[in-house]
């Protein structure tokens, strides 16, 4: 009889070494009518150790041309879908999801930028779903052990440190936003939607976890996320913002777009200013050249226009993308530093510019 | 000497005490800011979200967000006081994107940008609210303090706005609005409408502001080409205040010792006003041209047209008194009307595709005696400027008060809908 307990014990033991989440690949979990789960880990969207961030099967990995500046955080961002969904672009080069369908986007900071294997701090991991039609957004932000993250509606505020790549030692208070923050961004025509996935900004190649290189658009388009299309002909890409072989303009454009145009479009919440820097926009004052400001208060620093032709210094653009007073800097959210580069690109595209009198 | 001595340490106690109460002692009250920004999110059309007595201090902005019928409720003016003093994040201190949304009894102050924001809301009521930064008038303030922007249906009343960089109260590019009871005191301008169709300014107290209540058009927006509005039974007492918005703002113009300026205002009505104290100017006529700023946009229209000023009593500034020489407009006041203060002012310029004798249509009836009126012929290099009033001896018809349009007020059956 003793020997059977001592048997039965053995094999229990046996048993639920096999069942260690660590051994067991589980499927994502998506239940739309029980959303939001409390703990990230819930959905399996990241296989073994969730904080390695390694994708799940189905869990595919994209990455814009040029990407939102966040504080310098380094992110990383996934697009999950159920079987039998699939995506499609519309007419403007956006892509449509239907319901199901999940953006993932990983915040985190690598300890030494110069290493970043070295150990890493993740802050947040937000997702987008779209249940019944509209899209959610849903925070989750990661305990201090690192192995789980959970839901937050009403965000935080989290003291964050880093190595940067010249080995300078970094230190920020990250604003984790709140839901209602989300939308202040994700913001289409008074509708929550997502920003990041266009076509033109995800029309280029992308290294996978496989080792395998490919287009964006194919990839997605491979594996059924995407309804087949001439997506890629027709939407020719943006320019990274890094790339020092394409036009100076080429790469102000796509960084004012990927970091302003969410709020500065004609369907955005700052329509009200009539600053907007998309990339298509061809109107010179909409474009902020010469353009006097609406209601910027003291966000002017005494400024007359958002652009001024060939002065950066005249310019109230780069006035409030240096800024870090909640009341002057733009974007509004999203950052408590000053991104030093995108504003070296903003100023330097603005200097190049044939100066103009701007006569106020 | 002991009585030096005795001043001296009390002068040092009261700097030390200065410095005690000084940013550093106060302490971000996270739990409550959690608890009403979660109530915030959660809440349920028709919810009161009821915020108590005493002073917070925030460091983020609080936000309602596409709820209808929420009230936020405190205890009374300047008994719920939020501070965001300490603010590290967001461009406003209560910014709310929801339809019929009711604002009463609190306090916002100190806020890094603007104090209240509501943006696409159809359906807005802020009642015994006061905003405020208490630095006093300073450059580095926030622009607005009450701000609904891009909305319909638009209420404030009995509420006060102090020491805003830009406008006290200011209701822009809105449809129904009505502002009274309110008061609004050093603030570059008092209250400000822009772009706004149909509005009411009755009943307010604008003071010691630059420039007392603006009625101005702008272009290259999306809601152009403003009209009607009613500026009606204003105390609008003693607005000579520096002007310390920075350089680039509208309101920047503006030169102190302004009572109310029509720029680019269409279909506007100025009637039994008490306008008094001024150092520059009663009222103000102006076109959009007079700023010398240049648009894009085809059918905008700067013209100041289809304007009646009635029955208003003025009061110049007693004393030694010169018009402002801080702002381009001030200068011209005083350049081309001998230094001498205005009642009213006019700077003459006319669409030249209209005709007649008063192109613009401009109908002034004013009681006073002695009142000053000047057009500067500002269109026409100040070459042929004008004392005399008679050729706006006309009438305009009232303007119709304002209605407020549909889903104000939600019937409980619609919240249930909403809820489920």
């Amino acid at each position: 009889m003793k020997y059977l307990t001592l048997i039965a014990m053995a094999i229990f033991f046996f048993q639920s070494c096999k069942e260690s989440p660590n051994m067991e690949i589980h499927a994502v979990t998506l239940e739309l009518d029980k959303l939001p789960y409390k703990n990230l880990s819930e959905y399996h969207f990241f296989k073994g150790d969730i904080n390695n961030l390694e994708a799940n099967e189905g869990v595919l990995l994209y990455k814009p041309i040029t990407p939102l500046f966040t504080d310098y955080a380094w992110k990383s961002r996934f697009v999950w879908m159920p079987e039998g969904v699939q995506a499609k672009v519309n007419e403007e080069g956006i892509i449509e999801y239907q319901n199901g369908s999940v953006l993932i986007k990983n915040f985190y900071y690598p300890n030494d930028f110069a290493k970043p294997d070295d150990g890493k701090n993740i802050i947040e991991t937000r997702l987008l779903v779209k249940s019944a039609d509209k899209w959610e957004a849903l925070s989750y932000v990661w305990n201090k052990e690192q192995t789980d993250a959970v839901l937050t509606k009403v965000g935080d505020v989290k003291p964050v440190n880093w190595k940067n790549e010249t080995g300078r030692a970094m230190a920020i208070n990250y604003v984790v936003p709140n839901k209602n923050q989300c939308k202040s961004c994700h913001q289409r025509d008074v509708v929550l939607k997502p920003i990041g996935t266009k076509a033109k900004s995800l029309n280029s190649k992308l290294k996978y976890s496989d080792g395998s290189t490919a287009n964006q658009l194919e990839k997605w388009v491979a594996v059924g996320y995407l309804k087949s299309n001439n997506a890629i002909e027709k939407f020719p890409a943006v320019a990274d913002w890094t790339d020092e072989n394409v036009p100076l303009e080429a790469r102000a454009k796509s960084y004012l777009e990927a970091n302003c145009a969410h709020c500065h479009s004609r369907e955005g919440q700052a329509r009200t200013t009539g600053l907007y820097l998309t990339t298509d926009e061809t109107d010179r004052s909409h474009l902020g050249f010469c353009k006097g400001p609406v209601a910027a208060g003291k966000g002017s620093g005494g400024r007359k226009v958002s652009i001024h032709p060939g002065d950066a210094k005249k310019s109230i653009l780069t006035f409030r993308m240096k800024s870090t007073d909640p009341g002057i800097m733009m974007p509004e959210l999203g950052r408590v530093t000053t991104h030093e580069e995108g504003v070296a690109l903003i100023e330097a595209w603005i200097e190049s510019l044939e100066p103009e009198d701007c006569k106020q | 000497m002991r009585i030096t001595l005795i001043v001296f340490v009390s002068v040092m106690i009261m700097i030390a005490c200065k410095q005690e109460i000084d940013t550093a002692s106060i302490e971000v009250n996270t739990d409550v800011y959690n608890e009403i920004q979660e109530k915030l999110i959660d809440a349920k059309a028709g919810d009161i979200i009821e915020i108590p007595e005493g002073v917070f201090e925030f460091d983020r902005p609080l936000s309602l967000d596409g709820i209808p019928n929420v009230t936020i409720k405190g205890a009374g003016m300047n008994k719920t006081i939020l501070s965001f003093k300490k603010q590290v994040s967001g461009a406003e201190g209560l910014k709310v994107t929801a339809d019929s949304v009711t604002i009463v009894g609190l306090t916002i102050q100190d806020t890094k940008g603007d104090a209240i924001k509501l943006q696409d809301c159809n359906g807005v009521t802020i009642r015994d609210v006061k905003t405020t930064w208490t630095d006093g008038a300073k450059g580095t303030n926030g622009g607005y303090g009450l701000y609904p922007v891009a909305s319909r249906n638009v209420l404030i009343e009995n509420c006060e706005a102090s020491y805003a960089s830009d406008a006290g109260i200011y209701v822009g590019q809105s449809e129904n609005v009505i502002v009274q009871n309110s008061y609004a005191h050093h603030n570059v301008a008092g209250i400000e409408i822009e772009n706004c169709k149909n509005a009411i300014v009755r009943k307010c107290k604008a003071e010691n502001n630059t420039g007392g209540i603006l009625v101005f058009d702008l272009p290259d927006l999306p809601a152009g080409n403003g009209h009607t509005c009613t500026i009606t039974e204003n105390e609008i007492i003693d607005n000579n205040l520096k002007n310390f918005s920075p350089e680039g703002n509208m309101v920047a113009i503006v030169p102190p010792g302004s009572g109310i300026i029509l720029l680019a205002a269409k279909n506007t009505n100025v009637f039994k006003n008490n306008i008094k104290g001024h150092k520059t100017l009663g009222v103000a006529i102006a076109s959009f041209h007079l700023t010398q700023r240049k648009w894009e946009d085809k059918s905008y229209d700067p013209f100041t047209h289809d304007i009646s000023i009635h029955d208003n009593v003025f009061e110049r500034k007693g004393g030694i008194t010169v018009p402002d020489m801080s702002k381009e407009f001030g200068k011209m006041i005083s350049y081309y009307c001998s230094a001498k203060q205005q009642d009213i002012v006019y700077d003459g310029i006319f669409d030249d595709k209209k005709s007649g004798t008063n192109p613009m249509n401009l109908c002034i009836n004013e009681s006073n005696e002695d009142l000053r009126f000047t057009n500067v012929d500002a269109g026409n290099d100040f070459e042929n400027i004008q004392k005399d009033i008679a050729v706006y001896n006309c009438t305009l018809d009232a303007l119709p008060e304002v209605i407020f349009g549909e889903k104000v007020v939600i019937e409980t059956s619609e919240v249930e809908e909403i809820n489920k």
